[in-house]
């Protein structure tokens, strides 16, 4: 008896990690970092935080439509670079603010056609095609720029540099953005019909196409919010830096995969969702700027963000849920 | 050690007393008294979720029952895991097939446990060996088998005799066989029991679990009766009848075979099929009228499940046409959707559920957007369709909210039904639709079957069930190999043995 009673509070404790494992941990880390980092607990660091997290986080909410599918997309980080190029090359011929949003719109949409047309209608792996399309944008970015940056002059218009340094009030634009993306996101994987059928297909690809599901066109339709989403990031980080980096954002693939494994893990559903995936963000933001002001050299940071990818990944399998995505 | 002898008839292998399981409070099973002899085939009947497979897998040792005792050959056991009680040669077959597909027959009878041979102090697979004993297995049963072959090269039934094998190498004491015959034709069928009666002849204790009465009828020594949990009666064959076994499994009314009485069929012709050829169908012609339930027989891999999958877009259509409606149609999923044709497919887990979502989430999937506006879905009308059909449907569950996952095969079925209800289809592919679920949900699908043909609906089924086809066909008409072989109206003398033969391709059987 004493057995069974141990039995099913190990179950409810389960249950519990299952549940809330994810935020619990950010919770740990929040406080971890709070207690030994000395700048950590400030507005100024905290407000700093959210800027920072704001560009992984609406990339990371693209990915999770990808995954949220059963999809992968592996060429995230170097499209960030190009999608930077574009933007600066347009605005400075153009001067026009919204030209060069709308290139960068369309680069990041064409990227998307190009990974869901080879994944969803042609039928390669999600590593291998989307891999291949980061590969091929890496030459072409290389190719435009030899590798140079690109920096911008006055005559750029100011709204330009407001998108990612700007202020409302003491909150960051970017966090301001950020807030509406998340939001977007919940409500269209939660409420849409769109966010239904591509969880459907996530959750059974064959069975969604017997539904009548058009199981390629809504694969197509995770890539190109990838692409999308990978865009705003892009413009967001070129008025940060203030100049268009051809190998600016190549982190960001290792730390979005980190982010919506994370997500995964949330709830306990094995599904990547909009609030999970800020929850994961948050995580590795704060790993990234704890770290950081703890003096931990950025190397062992790599170390660290892979040990948590496989963490999560681990915990996400001993926790009774499917994996996703293939390996 | 009691040998297996057959003279010792009365010691039991297995003995079970008050057994039971409850998970989380609730008891899915009770006190269940249970015996199993050498050379005895001791059938387990019952509706799903009636606790057989629990009690199934106390015995093979994946999970530990909550109460009472497990006697083997007379003395107390309980089993911590698989692999204890397969120890003590209890061996279970089971109802799906996990063979790896281009391993080839020994690979797949010896996986995880091949046989090695020492060469300078490594071991290296002994494949001559392996080979060997495949071989010996395979002539036990009676089989001709190649033991190279590909097991992704071998029909069904050929694939579970690999099965069956992977077991006999053990040199089982007891066998335990959940739904053996699941998708087999009514040849293989027949082979497939032969070939377990004559494992029984040699002192085996079999434990057999099965939907079909026919097949129960036909190979028990004794037959137990689950419900709810308990078990009901244990009787000998010679005091069993399927009427009587029935009545037993579903507890309330009696049952009789499902007979239509009327024919709704209009002179409108919904789907007209012409010459149709397909990688695996060579020129089939047939017509469904309104109101007429068309039966499509054939063994398994005959290809009845490749006619309703051209119908629906999903396989190419290399030559001839379909017309609907009396005009062209150019098959895919979504345009036959919007044409009104309705797929239940074969595969409940593979190509209907989506398992982690809920029940209503499944409900609604095709037609989703019925409950949207502008992309946006509406709860509370979708919540009130998914409760709507909970209760027409009588779907067992404990809410709209409920994964899907957790339903037993009949409500799951159900609920893939409920699915296509709500769209007001007008031709719809019923393909094995009462494959594996209890005798209450096979009556409630034939009888809205009925009821979609009263409402004016075309329904194909496609089924290797031959009685099932005969019960609610107005007209039946049989593939072979890609072929159409024969039309037969299902009231006419010798019906059942003229189809089965067409069915076998015109061969004796």
């Amino acid at each position: 008896m004493i057995g069974k009673k141990l039995n099913v509070g190990s179950v409810d404790k389960k249950e519990f990690l299952r549940k809330y494992g994810t935020v619990m941990g950010a919770l740990i880390i929040f406080t971890v970092f709070s207690l030994t980092a000395r700048n950590f607990f400030t507005s100024t660091n905290l407000l700093m935080l959210l800027r920072q997290m704001s560009m992984l986080t609406i990339i990371s909410l693209g990915f999770t439509f990808v995954m949220g599918a059963g999809g992968f997309d592996m060429s995230i980080g170097n499209a960030t670079g190009l999608i930077n190029i574009i933007f600066a090359i347009v605005i400075l011929n153009t001067n026009s603010f919204w030209i060069a949003l709308l290139a960068a719109l369309l680069v990041g949409v064409t990227i998307g056609v190009l990974n869901g047309t080879l994944v969803a209608y042609i039928g390669l792996p999600d590593f291998i095609g989307t891999f291949a399309v980061g590969s091929i944008i890496y030459g072409v970015k290389m190719l435009i720029t030899k590798g140079n940056p690109i920096f911008f002059n006055d005559t750029v218009p100011k709204i330009f540099f407001f998108i990612g340094q700007g202020y409302v009030g003491p909150i960051p634009f970017p966090v301001i953005l950020m807030a509406f993306f998340v939001g977007l996101a919940i409500f269209i994987l939660n409420k849409t019909s769109l966010g239904r059928r591509v969880y459907a297909i996530g959750g059974n690809s064959i069975a969604s196409l017997y539904a009548g599901i058009n199981v390629k066109r809504y694969r197509l339709i995770t890539f190109i919010v990838s692409g999308l989403s990978v865009a705003i990031a892009s413009v967001i980080l070129t008025s940060r830096l203030g100049s268009a980096q051809p190998l600016a954002g190549e982190e960001f693939l290792l730390d979005a995969i980190s982010v919506v494994f994370l997500s995964t893990t949330m709830f306990g559903d094995g599904e990547p969702t909009g609030s999970g995936t800020f929850v994961g963000a948050l995580i590795i933001s704060m790993m990234n700027n704890g770290l950081t002001m703890l003096n931990v050299p950025y190397y062992f940071q790599y170390i660290t963000k892979g040990t948590v990818v496989i963490f999560a990944v681990v915990l996400s399998v001993v926790l009774g849920q499917k994996l996703r995505v293939k390996l | 050690m009691m040998p297996a002898d057959k003279t010792v008839k009365a010691a039991n292998i297995i003995e079970t007393e008050g057994v039971g399981k409850e998970f989380n409070g609730v008891w899915v099973l009770k006190d269940i008294d249970f015996s199993l002899r050498p050379g005895e085939i001791h059938s387990l009947v019952g509706e799903n979720g009636a606790g057989k497979s629990t009690f199934i897998k106390i015995l093979s040792g994946v999970y530990q029952p909550s109460s009472g005792s497990i006697k083997i050959d007379g003395s107390p056991i309980t089993f911590h895991n698989v692999r204890h009680s397969e120890s003590f040669g209890i061996r279970t077959v089971h109802q799906e097939i996990n063979l790896v597909p281009f391993f080839n027959v020994y690979e797949n009878i010896f996986i995880g446990t091949e046989q090695k041979k020492n060469i300078l102090g490594i071991g290296v697979l002994d494949d001559r060996q392996m080979k060997r004993k495949a071989k010996e297995v395979i002539e036990r049963l009676g089989v001709r088998l190649d033991v190279n072959k590909p097991a992704h090269l071998l029909n069904a039934s050929m694939q579970r005799i690999v099965e069956i094998s992977k077991v006999l190498v053990h040199s089982p004491r007891v066998i335990i066989f959940d739904e053996p015959t699941t998708s087999l034709g009514e040849e293989e069928r027949k082979r497939l029991l032969e070939i377990i009666k004559g494992l029984k002849k040699t002192g085996i204790g079999i434990i057999y679990i099965s939907h079909n009465l026919e097949e129960v009828m036909e190979i028990s020594d004794r037959i137990t009766v689950f419900r709810d949990g308990c078990r009901i009666d244990t009787m000998d064959r010679s005091e069993a009848a399927p009427e009587k076994i029935v009545s037993m499994m579903i507890g309330h009314k009696s049952y009789n075979e499902y007979k239509r009485e009327e024919c709704y069929k209009c002179s409108e012709v919904f789907i007209d099929v012409k010459n149709l050829s397909t990688d695996k169908l060579k020129g089939i012609n047939f017509s469904v009228h309104k109101g007429e339930i068309l039966g499509i027989a054939g063994v398994v891999g005959a290809g009845k499940t490749e006619i309703a999958k051209a119908i629906f877009g999903l396989d190419k259509i290399q030559k001839g046409e379909i017309q609907l409606y009396g005009g062209r149609y150019q098959p895919s999923c979504q345009r036959a959707i919007e044409n009104g044709i309705a797929l239940v497919p074969e595969e409940r887990q593979a190509q209907g559920l989506i398992p982690n979502y809920s029940v209503m989430k499944n409900i609604t999937l095709t037609y989703l957007n019925k409950w949207c506006s502008r992309g946006v879905m509406d709860s509370d009308r979708e919540i009130e369709t998914a409760r709507e059909y909970i209760d027409l449907m009588s779907i067992k569950t404990t809410g709209y909210a409920q994964l899907v996952k957790f339903l037993s095969g009949g409500n799951q079925q159900k609920v893939i039904l409920s699915r296509w209800l709500n769209g007001d289809f007008k031709i719809g592919l019923f393909d094995e639709p009462t494959k594996g679920i209890d005798v209450k949900a096979k009556e409630d699908i034939y009888g809205l079957m009925d009821q979609l043909a009263r409402e004016g609906k075309a329904i194909i089924v496609l089924s290797s069930y031959l009685p099932e086809l005969l019960s609610i066909s107005d007209r039946i008409i049989v593939v072979h190999e890609g072929e159409l072989v024969g039309e037969f109206d299902p009231k006419e003398d010798n019906a059942k043995e003229k189809i089965m033969h067409a069915m076998l391709g015109g061969r004796v059987a």
